[in-house]
C-alpha cells in the first residue's frame, strides 16, 4: 500500500504526471471512462444481492457480505448524480479499499462495467483543464489519453469522504 | 562511530605527550588546556558520557587558582590520562551499544517488553496484596522479587534506565526481605505498590507510538528512589548492607542480565502451552469460519447433490457438518478469557479505597476462572469499578461502627461469578450496612422521582437509586457520591444486554448481581422479514409474538397505534413505515406483532413475517454506517446474505422522539 498512501491534498500539489503514471483500473459509467489505481482495487464481483439499509443517502445501496464481512455498497451512479441504471450482466462492483484517516475500510461501488487494466505513462497524462469559474474537481486526480479516448483519473478515497459532488455533473454535461 | 574513536585516540595521547615530554606543567597549561577543551568537545560530539566527565574533572584541575599546587595538578592530569585511556578502551565496547541502541528502538522488542511487563506487573500486584495479609509468606516475596528482577532486567538490556533504576532499587529491597534482614510492614507495600505503579506508567508510555511517546506524561522516578532508600535506612538491620547491595548492582550488569535471560526461559516453559494471538487475527477466523459453516449448508443443501443421496455421501456430509460446528466453537471460545484479572484490579481497589476512607475491607474472590469474552471484560470494568467504590464508601462501615453492631472490625466484600445459562453472573456482596429503604424513599421524595407513585416492593424501592440524579450520600466525597454512577452502571449494563439486581437486609449487607450475556458478538435473534428484506431482532428483548386479530390494534386520535393485548395497552411500530420499505402487507390481520420489552417498557413491533430463531454473530457496518439509530449491525444469515440487527431502544427511542414532537 506503500504507494498509494499519498495523501490526496499532497498528489493534488504535485500534479505531476510522474506521481499519477501506473496501473489503472478502468470502468465506465454512462458515457464517461473512469480510471482508479489498480492498488486500490481489493476485488471485482458481480453484482449480487444487497441488503438496504434504511435511513441512509440514496446513493448507498446497502451492505453485502464479503467473506465474512459486511462491507457497505455504494452506486457510483447515483453519488455522481446521473439517472439510475438497471443492473445488467456487465454491471460490476469494485471493492476498493478507502482510506479514511488513519484506517483502510474496503468499500464496494457500482460501476456499469469494468473496462481493462490500462498502465499510463507519464507522456499520456494532463492537469485537470480548467472549466471555468466556480467548476472545481478536487476528486479528479487528471486525465489520460488513450488512442483518442479520455479517461478521467478518479481519486476515490476523495470521492467517498466527500460529502456532495457537485461539479461532476459538469463534466458529463460539457 | 569510528572515526571519532580514532581522533579522541590521537588527542587523548597527544595530551599523555604534552605531560611526560617537556618541562613544569605551570608553563604549558594554557596549551593543555586547549587540548582539554578540542578533547572535551570531540567526546561530546561523539557522545561518550565518560570521557567528557573525564575530562572535564581535568580542565577543573587545570583552573588556575591562588593556592596551586603544581605538583597535584600533574598527578591529576595524569590520573585523568589514565581514566581516559581506560574509558577509550572499554569503548570497544562502542559498536555493541550501538546496536543496543537499535535494539533499544526495536518496536517488536518494545511490544515484547510492554506485554511481559504487564504481565509481571499484574502479577506483582496480586502477590504484593496477598503479602500485605500475610507478611511472612516466602512464595510470595520471591514471586514479587522474580517479576521486578526480570522487568529489571529487560529494561536494561532496551536501555529503558528509569524502570531499570527504581526496579532495580525495590528489587534490593526485596532481596533483604528475602533473606530476612527486612520485615515486610505495610509502608513497604505502599512503596511497592507505588513502583508497580511507576512502572505500569512507563509501560503505558511505551505502548505509545515512537513519535507520540514524549506526549505522555511520567512521574520522575528520582522521589520514588528516595522512597525505596528510605525504606532501606529505616531498617535497622539493613542498615550496613545497602552499600554491599548497590555495589553488587552496578558490578555485575551483565551476570543480571543472563539472570534475567533465564528468567525468561523460565518463564516460557511455564507458559509453553499458551500462545499470543493478534486479536485481529481471531476475528478473522471467526469470520472464515462462520463462512465456512454457510458454505458447508449450502453444499449439504444442494438440489444436485440431494437427488445423489448415496449412504457414503450422506455420511461424509454429516461428519463435515459435525466438524464444522465443533471448528465454530472452538473458534469462539478462543475469544474468551478468565474474569480473574478484572477481579485483581478490584482487589487493588477496595485496599487502595479502604486506606483512603479509613476503612477496613478486604475483598474475597469465588470463580476467577469462569470465562466471558474479552471485549466484555474491558467493558465490565468500569461499572464494577464503581460499584465497589460504592461498597466500600457507602456499604461498609468504619470500624467502631462495626465493633458496635457486633460485626468484625474488616468489612468483607465478595466478587463471585459463575455461569448461568448461557449467562455470566458476577455477584458483589459486602457484609456492610445495606440499603436503607426509609432514607431511599425520602431522597426520591426530594428529588421528585415519585410523582409517578410510591413504589411498593423491596426491589422497587432498591431500583430507585438507578435513577438518574439520585444518591444517598449525606457527602459528597472524592470516591463516590457525585450524584452520578448507578445511572450510568445500569445504562452500561443494559448496553450490554445485561441487568442488575440488588438484594439487601438492612444491617447486614447488600448484593449486586450482574447478569449479562457470554459474548457481545453472537445473540439469539428472531429472523423477521418486510418485505424483501430481512431483519434481526435480539431475543433477549422479545417478551412474546401474536398474530394481531381483527380488534387488537386501534388509532389512538388517528395519529399513534396501540395495541390492545391482555388488558395492556402497548404502542405500536410499523417496523415498515420506520424503515420505508414497501412491505408485503398492510394489514395488521396479514402481519405478525412482535411484543418487545425495554427498560421496563413493552411496545409492539409489526412485521410481515417470521422466519425463525437464529444464533448471529454481529458485525459491523463499518466506519460510515456505525450510528443508523434502530440499527445495532449486520449479521450474515443461513444462505450468506447479511441481514440488519434492530436496536430495538433505538427505534422506540425514535418513535417517542417523533411522537413527542407531533
Amino acid at each position: 500500500m506503500a504507494a498509494v498512501s499519498v495523501s490526496p491534498a499532497e498528489t493534488r500539489r504535485a500534479s505531476k504526471a510522474e506521481n499519477l503514471a501506473g496501473k489503472y483500473l478502468t470502468f465506465s459509467l454512462g458515457r464517461e471512462e473512469f480510471a482508479i489505481q489498480v492498488l486500490k482495487v481489493r476485488e471485482i464481483m458481480g453484482v449480487e444481492e444487497i441488503t438496504a439499509v434504511p435511513q441512509t443517502p440514496p446513493y448507498v445501496k446497502g451492505v453485502i457480505n464479503l467473506r465474512g464481512k459486511v462491507i457497505p455498497v455504494v452506486d457510483l451512479r447515483l453519488k455522481f448524480k446521473l439517472p439510475e441504471l438497471e443492473y445488467t450482466q456487465r454491471t460490476c462492483i469494485v471493492v476498493v479499499q478507502i482510506s479514511m484517516g488513519t484506517s483502510v475500510l474496503p468499500m464496494g461501488i457500482i460501476v456499469d462495467s469494468v473496462s481493462e487494466v490500462l498502465n499510463l505513462a507519464p507522456a499520456d497524462i494532463e492537469n485537470t483543464p480548467d472549466f471555468g469559474a466556480g467548476v472545481t474537481l478536487p476528486y479528479v486526480m487528471g486525465m489520460a489519453k488513450i488512442k483518442g479516448k479520455v479517461k478521467i483519473l478518479l481519486d476515490i478515497d476523495h470521492v467517498m469522504t466527500a460529502q456532495d459532488l457537485e461539479g461532476l455533473e459538469e463534466i458529463f454535461n460539457a | 562511530m569510528g572515526p571519532g574513536r580514532s581522533e579522541l585516540e590521537r588527542l587523548i595521547e597527544s595530551v599523555a605527550l604534552e605531560l611526560v615530554v617537556g618541562s613544569a606543567v605551570s608553563d604549558r597549561a594554557d596549551r593543555i588546556g586547549e587540548m582539554l577543551s578540542a578533547l572535551a568537545d570531540q567526546a561530546r560530539a561523539a557522545g561518550f558520557s565518560s570521557l567528557t566527565e573525564a575530562v572535564e574533572e581535568m580542565q577543573g584541575a587545570l583552573r588556575p587558582s591562588e593556592t596551586q599546587d603544581w605538583d597535584d595538578v600533574e598527578r591529576k592530569l595524569k590520573d585523568g590520562i589514565a581514566r581516559l585511556r581506560q574509558a577509550l578502551e572499554q569503548s570497544e565496547a562502542a559498536p555493541k551499544t550501538t546496536s543496543q541502541n537499535q535494539l533499544a528502538e526495536d518496536p517488536e522488542l518494545i511490544a515484547d517488553f510492554v506485554l511481559e511487563s504487564q504481565e509481571h506487573l499484574v502479577s506483582i500486584e496480586s502477590q504484593l496484596l496477598i503479602l500485605e495479609q500475610d507478611p511472612g509468606n516466602a512464595e510470595a516475596i520471591h514471586s514479587v522479587f522474580r517479576s521486578f528482577h526480570t522487568i529489571k532486567g529487560l529494561a536494561g538490556f532496551l536501555e529503558l534506565t528509569e524502570i531499570r533504576d527504581v526496579a532495580h532499587e525495590l528489587e534490593t529491597v526485596l532481596d533483604l526481605a528475602r533473606s530476612g534482614q527486612l520485615t515486610i510492614t505495610p509502608a513497604v507495600i505502599d512503596v511497592a505498590l507505588a513502583c508497580a505503579d511507576f512502572l505500569k506508567q512507563w509501560v503505558e508510555r511505551l505502548q505509545a507510538p515512537s513519535g507520540e511517546r514524549h506526549l505522555i506524561a511520567v512521574p520522575p522516578s528520582a522521589p520514588l528512589i528516595q522512597q525505596i532508600l528510605a525504606l532501606r535506612s529505616k531498617d535497622p538491620v539493613a542498615a550496613q548492607a545497602p552499600e554491599a547491595a548497590a555495589a553488587n548492582g552496578t558490578v555485575a550488569p551483565v551476570e543480571v542480565r543472563e539472570q534475567a535471560e533465564a528468567e525468561r526461559r523460565r518463564a516460557r516453559t511455564g507458559e509453553a502451552r499458551m500462545v499470543k494471538v493478534d486479536t485481529g487475527k481471531l476475528d478473522l477466523l471467526v469470520d472464515m469460519v462462520g463462512e465456512m459453516v454457510i458454505a458447508q449448508s449450502l453444499v449439504r443443501h444442494d438440489p444436485d447433490l440431494a437427488q445423489l443421496r448415496t449412504p457414503r455421501l450422506l455420511r461424509n456430509l454429516a461428519q463435515l457438518s459435525r466438524t464444522t460446528t465443533e471448528l465454530q466453537k472452538t473458534a469462539m471460545s478462543m475469544r474468551m478469557v478468565p474474569v480473574g484479572q478484572l477481579f485483581q484490579k478490584m482487589a487493588r481497589l477496595t485496599r487502595d479505597l479502604a486506606r483512603k476512607s479509613g476503612k477496613q475491607a478486604q475483598l474475597e474472590t469465588i470463580g476467577e476462572e469462569t470465562e466471558l469474552d474479552r471485549n466484555l471484560v474491558e467493558e465490565i470494568a468500569d461499572p464494577l469499578m464503581h460499584m465497589v467504590r460504592n461498597s466500600v464508601d457507602h456499604g461498609i462501615e468504619p470500624p467502631e461502627e462495626r465493633i458496635a453492631a457486633g460485626k468484625p472490625p474488616v468489612g468483607r466484600i465478595l466478587l463471585k461469578a459463575s455461569h448461568q445459562a448461557g449467562h455470566i453472573v458476577i455477584e458483589l456482596s459486602d457484609d456492610g450496612r445495606g440499603l436503607n429503604k426509609q432514607k431511599i424513599l425520602a431522597k426520591a421524595r426530594e428529588k421528585g422521582l415519585l410523582d409517578g407513585g410510591v413504589p411498593e416492593t423491596d426491589s422497587e424501592i432498591y431500583n430507585l437509586i438507578f435513577q438518574p440524579g439520585f444518591s444517598t450520600a449525606d457527602r459528597v466525597t472524592d470516591v463516590s457520591g457525585r450524584g452520578v454512577g448507578m445511572d450510568v452502571v445500569r445504562k452500561q449494563i443494559q448496553k450490554l444486554r445485561g441487568r442488575i439486581d440488588i438484594r439487601s437486609q438492612e444491617g447486614q449487607g447488600a448484593t449486586f448481581s450482574f447478569k449479562l450475556p457470554l459474548t457481545l458478538a453472537i445473540i439469539d435473534g428472531l429472523v423477521v422479514r418486510v418485505g424483501k428484506e430481512r431483519y434481526i431482532v435480539p431475543l433477549y428483548s422479545v417478551r412474546e409474538v401474536l398474530r394481531p386479530g381483527p380488534d387488537t390494534i386501534s388509532t389512538v386520535e388517528n395519529r399513534a397505534e396501540m395495541a390492545l393485548i391482555r388488558d395492556h395497552l402497548l404502542p405500536v411500530i410499523r417496523l415498515y413505515e420506520r424503515f420505508n420499505v414497501e412491505p408485503l402487507s398492510k394489514d395488521p390481520c396479514q402481519c405478525v406483532l412482535i411484543v418487545v420489552e425495554i427498560n421496563g417498557k413493552a411496545f409492539g413491533l409489526l412485521v410481515d413475517e417470521l422466519s425463525g430463531k437464529q444464533e448471529v454473530v454481529i458485525k459491523s457496518l463499518g466506519e460510515t454506517m456505525k450510528d443508523i439509530p434502530g440499527i445495532a449491525g449486520g449479521a450474515i444469515l443461513g444462505d450468506g446474505r447479511v441481514g440488519l440487527v434492530l436496536d430495538v431502544v433505538g427505534i422506540v427511542g425514535s418513535h417517542w422522539e417523533v411522537a413527542a414532537n407531533a
